[in-house]
């Protein structure tokens, strides 16, 4: 281990951050220093990402200060930039048709009265290569690039700013276990050339590969710091799902399920590397693991909405059996579909709870074409006060209703259905305690009339207090099954994470 | 301050959602009050200068004028509503359908009689609207150079078949008869404007495909994904907008009992004009056919004070761009203002 | 000393495949696929096309220059329809002016303010591109008619006028001279100088180009003043050329400018394309009109043609394709079986 310097090269300080009325970040400080690989570990939701953006000045925080060389640093991407902060976004942001070299220097590419300096570009693009360890084609566009190269040059980008600091939010997530290796072992390398590197991650066996220090963040707050070498894989796994199991949330259903709806045997898809899924009605099928793990894409690609490669897909319902291929079909043929953007795919925020509700019952609430205003509002009434949509004001837009309205709008209009095959992606993300609760309710209501579900959730108490069983998807494969009475926190996050299971 | 990045943005939104819209400035309501309602105060306002100011406005002969010339502009523009409420900009093509209409139904008529050549009109009008509504909803093309070039396609047949002459209608018979009458003050032509509105209103209103293209406007994934397909409702939105100016080329017909390709130049942008001043958001989804006629009347009331003021035809098209630009920016100012 | 990563993908073997390489990469295929067809069949049919180049190189150069500009301001993902109007008007404001060198300045300032005007509104005031040029064409027409008092206006110095339309080198006459001064200018600012290199991020990937630190909203003024400019360009060729200007003038280049563009490869949402793919749309334009013309087809017929080749082209870009393709493999991917377990 290198010695490193002493004095950290950035701090937080008890960063704040709100949105909304919703804490964030609840006074968390974080330090790393020259040459040290900080890892900042916590679920979904935790408050990683926020802090990140916090220290890269992309959002100013509520209060609390980011300190870089001694200095408190103004809230900018500018000035976090000139601080010597890079940091890698999750989401890419290159441009496709530009070549490697110009997005590396994207905004700051070298000119000499205006025209870009072709040669200086590129021996300053080669060198952030270089850095990396990576070798590119200089002028090839970044469109040809496969997902990992991107990656690449993202990072490129970030080093060629020969920053001090190096935030990397979830590098990782899109590539292989041979792309994996190499980056860690690029990241252990500039971090021995002085480097700080703060690196989010759920991965724990990643963290614990080059890491030496994480702190650990729950709920927006900072639950434990300090040296990887001071503790194991599983405490960091128990420091970030917590302890606190809520009795009163734990209410087990016992179900009976019957026979088997939803069948889907060989699912190839971008993202999804063969799949077999079964769902019997009457029981709710849980989908676990991490952040790009493959899960939206499967969901997605089972239900038609988005191609499949290959694979097929059955619906049995009253003894009849239907192959689902297109998405319009399988909605016809009942299935419900309770996306993972709400605000973008489930609702139409600009048109009222009743509108919406009436989209995918409309040919039952109409006779030849004309609408039926009465039976709409009657319907949208029932179903609204069902799903308990406070105020159940069926006139208002959907829009002007909270997170957890919405998503009770967007189950109510699938429960219009009487849909056999349910697929609910992140049904409570950004929804607060009590619209979560009830929305549970909603879903184990509708198993127990029979419907078969399918939940995917990166919410760990929520996944388990719904399923009866629940799959772990990592890489676009099922790395293992648990049933109800074997599954606990641990277990789904050591599969989803890639660590073994300590419990045997 | 610092800006957002596009995650960051869809952050703060989710988050945001545990509780409800925070309020919005007053200043903000009150802009968004007036790009929303403003039309109908300003066309009040505008009626009555009209009336007060201008010379020979206020008579009998200039009101039926003012009529007769909104009427084909106004079934246009009613049913374009439906191609803008879907988010499709517009449709261009109007300028050859409309055109196209009128020919067909003077030149068929004179030799075959009016039913086969409302027919004949029909056909044009179907096909068009499958054109536009296949390439826009299926192919995903951007509405306006798709129908930027069947408007070329369109007026180039038709210039070819019609050989650029002018059909004239015969000088008594039932199209003249029609051009010429009048219920009450009101000619004939804008009866049609008026009964086509209300059926258009109803059809967007309180039909099943109506509907969908609102939704489509409002929100063009969540409609596909509650299992519709939307392919077929843009298709529709295009067809409706062929089949009224068809019938706008029937009236225009019978108003001049003549027919000749470039009767119809500028109606697209006229119509366009009308439908933004109404108050629909060219960004689709919020809007009403009924507006659109508000739009009309301002438009046409418009048009024809500037007329009466003697203002030449190019100042008059400076104004209705100038018009349409305004409209707009109103429009986007207000989204801004009521983001904050 | 580290071993760096091969993670590129490997050359394709054997002249063939790299040549596919090349034609899939360039966005230009389409446009040389369209070109190779018109020329074979016109050397069939009409082969005075190609020996009477003159003609063809002048409706090329006029068609090129309009849609070079254009395709600056597609690459940012904006639209710019009041090309056509900036055209007439330029020609009518010069015309109006009778001294020849001020009539000429006058024209080409109009070009730069109704650029940026266009800007203004798109980047400022925040409206779609394609409803602010479209009101601009509306009302720069009206203004071209008020100015000329909706006649043709004559030039005053009609010997200018005249000179301007004679071969100047070789069989090269101002016009095409120009046209290839213009598409030289666009081709090195796109491809060599900073602020041209971004506008495929400005269309590519808006969000990347402001947090990169990209003058975003300067970089679609310069974009719409190149488009205004060359317009006013036009107007000033089209005038000098036929020494007398039509306030009506433009309706057909737009079209044709359009179809150039897109025809060259430029994608309407931005951020892929190529001026050279514009040139090369532009060509296969240019001489699909004149060989109409020459075969006896009329103007009507004409713009059939051009519009269906436009149509053709905005239905069969890549991401429509995929759209249908994939629409048609949903739907034969095979009817919903109903059996009886």
């Amino acid at each position: 281990m290198t010695t490193m310097a002493a004095e950290p090269i950035i701090e937080a300080r008890n960063i704040v951050k709100r949105f909304g009325g919703a804490l964030a970040v609840d006074g968390v400080s974080v330090s790393v220093r020259p040459g040290e690989i900080h890892a900042v570990v916590g679920e979904n939701g935790a408050g990683k990402s926020t802090l990140m953006r916090v220290l890269a000045g992309i959002i100013e925080q509520d209060s609390g200060d980011v300190v870089v060389g001694g200095n408190v640093l103004a809230s900018s991407a500018k000035a976090s930039i000139e601080a010597g902060i890079s940091l890698v976004h999750q989401e890419l942001s290159l441009v496709p048709e530009m070549t490697v070299a110009e997005n590396i220097l994207l905004g700051s590419a070298p000119t000499a009265v205006g025209f870009t300096k072709q040669k200086e570009m590129k021996a300053i693009a080669a060198d952030a290569l270089k850095e990396i360890g990576v070798s590119v084609d200089l002028d090839e566009r970044i469109s040809r690039l496969s997902v990992a190269l991107r990656q690449f040059v993202e990072i490129a980008r970030a080093v060629a700013r020969k920053p001090k600091v190096l935030i990397l939010d979830e590098p990782t997530a899109t590539l292989t276990p041979a792309e994996t290796d190499y980056l860690l072992e690029m990241l252990q390398r500039l971090a021995q050339g002085g480097m700080a590197i703060v690196y989010i991650s759920h991965r724990i066996p990643e963290v614990f590969r080059i890491c030496h220090s994480v702190s650990i963040l729950r709920d927006g707050q900072l639950v434990h710091a300090g040296s990887i070498a001071d503790t194991t894989p599983d405490k960091v796994v128990d420091m970030m799902v917590g302890r606190e199991l809520k009795a009163d949330l734990q209410t087990h259903r016992t179900s009976s399920p019957g026979d088997v709806v939803l069948k889907a045997s060989g699912i190839r898809a971008p993202g999804v590397n063969g799949i077999d899924l079964e769902v019997r009605a009457g029981e709710i099928v849980g989908l676990g693991g991490l952040v790009g793990a493959g899960r939206t894409e499967l969901v997605r690609a089972i239900i038609g909405a988005d191609d499949r490669q290959s694979g097929t897909v059955t619906l049995t319902v009253n003894g009849k059996t239907r192959a689902l291929t297109s998405y319009q079909s399988s909605v016809r043929a009942g299935v419900g579909y309770v996306p993972e953007e709400r605000r973008t795919d489930g609702l139409a925020l600009g048109m009222t709870v009743f509108e919406n509700i009436n989209l995918p019952n409309r040919r039952e609430l109409s006779t030849a074409g004309f609408q039926l205003p009465g039976k709409i509002m009657q319907f949208a009434q029932s179903l609204s006060e069902k799903v308990g949509l406070r105020p159940p004001e069926i006139k208002r837009e959907a829009g002007q209703y909270s997170g957890g309205n919405q998503q009770k709008i967007v189950i109510a209009k699938w429960l219009g259905r009487r849909p056999s095959f349910m697929v609910l992606d992140e049904p409570t993300r950004g929804v607060d305690v009590g619209a979560k609760a009830e929305i549970h309710k909603l879903v184990k209501e509708l198993a127990d009339q029979g419907t078969a579900v399918l939940v995917v959730s990166s919410d760990l108490p929520e996944l388990l207090e719904l399923s009866d069983v629940i799959h772990v998807v990592r890489d676009g494969q099922i790395m293992g099954t648990l049933a109800q009475k074997d599954a606990d926190e641990k277990a789904v996050m050591s599969l989803a994470s890639g660590e073994k299971m300590v419990n045997a | 301050m610092a800006k957002e990045t596009l995650t960051e943005t869809i952050a703060v939104a989710e988050a945001a959602s545990i509780e409800p819209q925070a309020k919005q400035t007053t200043s903000g309501r009150l802009f968004m009050w007036v790009a929303d309602n403003g039309i109908f105060v300003f066309t009040a306002l505008l009626v009555l200068f009209a009336v007060i100011f201008v010379d020979g406005f206020a008579s009998l002969v200039n009101i039926t004028d003012v009529f007769h010339r909104a009427a084909p502009i106004g079934i246009v523009a009613v049913g374009m509503t439906f191609v803008v409420i879907s988010g499709n900009y517009l449709d261009l093509s109007v300028v050859a359908q409309v055109a196209t209409s009128a020919v067909i139904f003077i030149a068929v008529s004179n030799v075959y009689g009016i039913p086969l050549a409302m027919l004949a009109a029909l056909v044009a009008a179907v096909l068009y609207g499958l054109a536009n509504g296949i390439a826009v909803g299926f192919f995903k093309a951007n509405a306006v150079i798709v129908t930027l070039s069947t408007t070329y396609i369109g007026l180039g047949l038709l210039r070819y078949f019609s050989g650029g002459s002018i059909f004239f209608g015969p000088q008594d018979g039932p199209i003249r008869e029609f051009g010429l009458g009048k219920l009450g003050p009101v000619p004939y032509s804008a009866v049609v404007l008026l009964i086509m509105t209300i059926l258009l209103s109803i059809l967007l209103t309180r039909t099943n495909f109506g509907f969908l293209v609102r939704s489509f406007g409002v929100n063009e994934k969540a409609t596909r994904l509650s299992g519709t397909n939307t392919g077929l409702v843009i298709i529709g939105a295009f067809i409706v907008t062929a089949i009224a100016a068809m019938i706008a080329g029937f009236v225009l017909a019978a108003f001049s009992n003549t027919a000749v390709s470039a009767m119809s130049d500028g109606y697209d942008f006229r119509a366009l004009a009308a439908i933004i001043v109404g108050g629909t958001s060219v960004f689709g989804g919020k809007g009403s056919v009924f507006r659109t006629l508000l739009g009309v009347i301002f438009v046409s009331v418009l048009t024809n004070v500037l007329v009466l003021s003697q203002i030449s035809f190019g100042y008059q098209q400076v104004a209705l761009g100038a018009l349409i630009v305004l409209a707009v920016s109103v429009d986007a100012v207000a989204r801004k203002v009521s983001k904050r | 000393m580290t071993e760096t990563m091969q993670l590129g993908k490997a050359g394709p073997q054997g002249f063939f495949g790299r040549l596919r390489t090349v034609v899939a990469r360039r966005t230009e295929g389409r446009g040389v696929a369209l070109l190779a067809v018109i020329l074979v069949t016109v050397a069939f049919v009409e082969p005075l096309v190609l020996t009477a180049y003159p003609v063809s190189l002048g409706r090329i150069a006029l068609i090129g220059i309009v849609a070079l500009g254009l395709t600056a301001v597609i690459l940012m993902g904006e639209l710019d329809l009041s090309v056509a109007s900036t055209l007439a008007l330029s020609g009518v404001i010069m015309a109006s002016i009778p001294d020849l060198r001020l009539g000429v300045l006058a024209a080409l300032a109009t070009g730069l303010v109704v650029g940026a005007i266009n800007a203004f509104f798109v980047a400022v005031i925040g409206i779609n591109s394609f409803i602010a040029t479209l009101g601009m064409l509306f009302a720069l027409r009206g203004l071209a008619f008020v100015i000329s008092d909706e006649a043709p206006v004559s030039l005053a110095n009609k010997d200018a006028g005249i000179a301007f339309g004679l071969p100047l080198i070789g069989p090269l006459t101002p016009r095409v001279l120009i046209f290839i001064l213009v598409f030289i200018a666009i081709q090195v600012f796109v491809s060599r100088v900073k602020a041209g290199r971004e506008f495929f991020a400005v269309g590519g990937n808006r969000q990347a180009a402001y947090d990169a630190g990209i003058p975003v909203k300067r970089r679609i003024l310069t974009g719409f003043l190149i488009s205004g400019f060359v317009s006013s360009l036009a107007g000033v060729i089209n005038t000098l050329e036929r020494t007398t200007a039509d306030p009506t003038a433009g309706s057909t280049v737009l079209l044709a400018s359009f179809a150039a563009a897109i025809i060259g490869g430029n994608y309407l949402k931005g951020g892929r394309g190529s001026i050279v793919g514009t040139l090369i749309g532009a060509t296969s334009l240019g001489i699909l009109q004149v060989a109409l013309t020459l075969s006896g087809v009329q103007v009507p017929v004409q713009e059939i043609f051009i519009g269906a080749i436009l149509l053709i082209a905005v239905t069969t870009d890549p991401a429509s394709i995929r759209a249908v393709v994939g629409g048609i493999r949903q739907a034969t991917r095979g009817r919903a079986k109903t059996e009886t377990a």
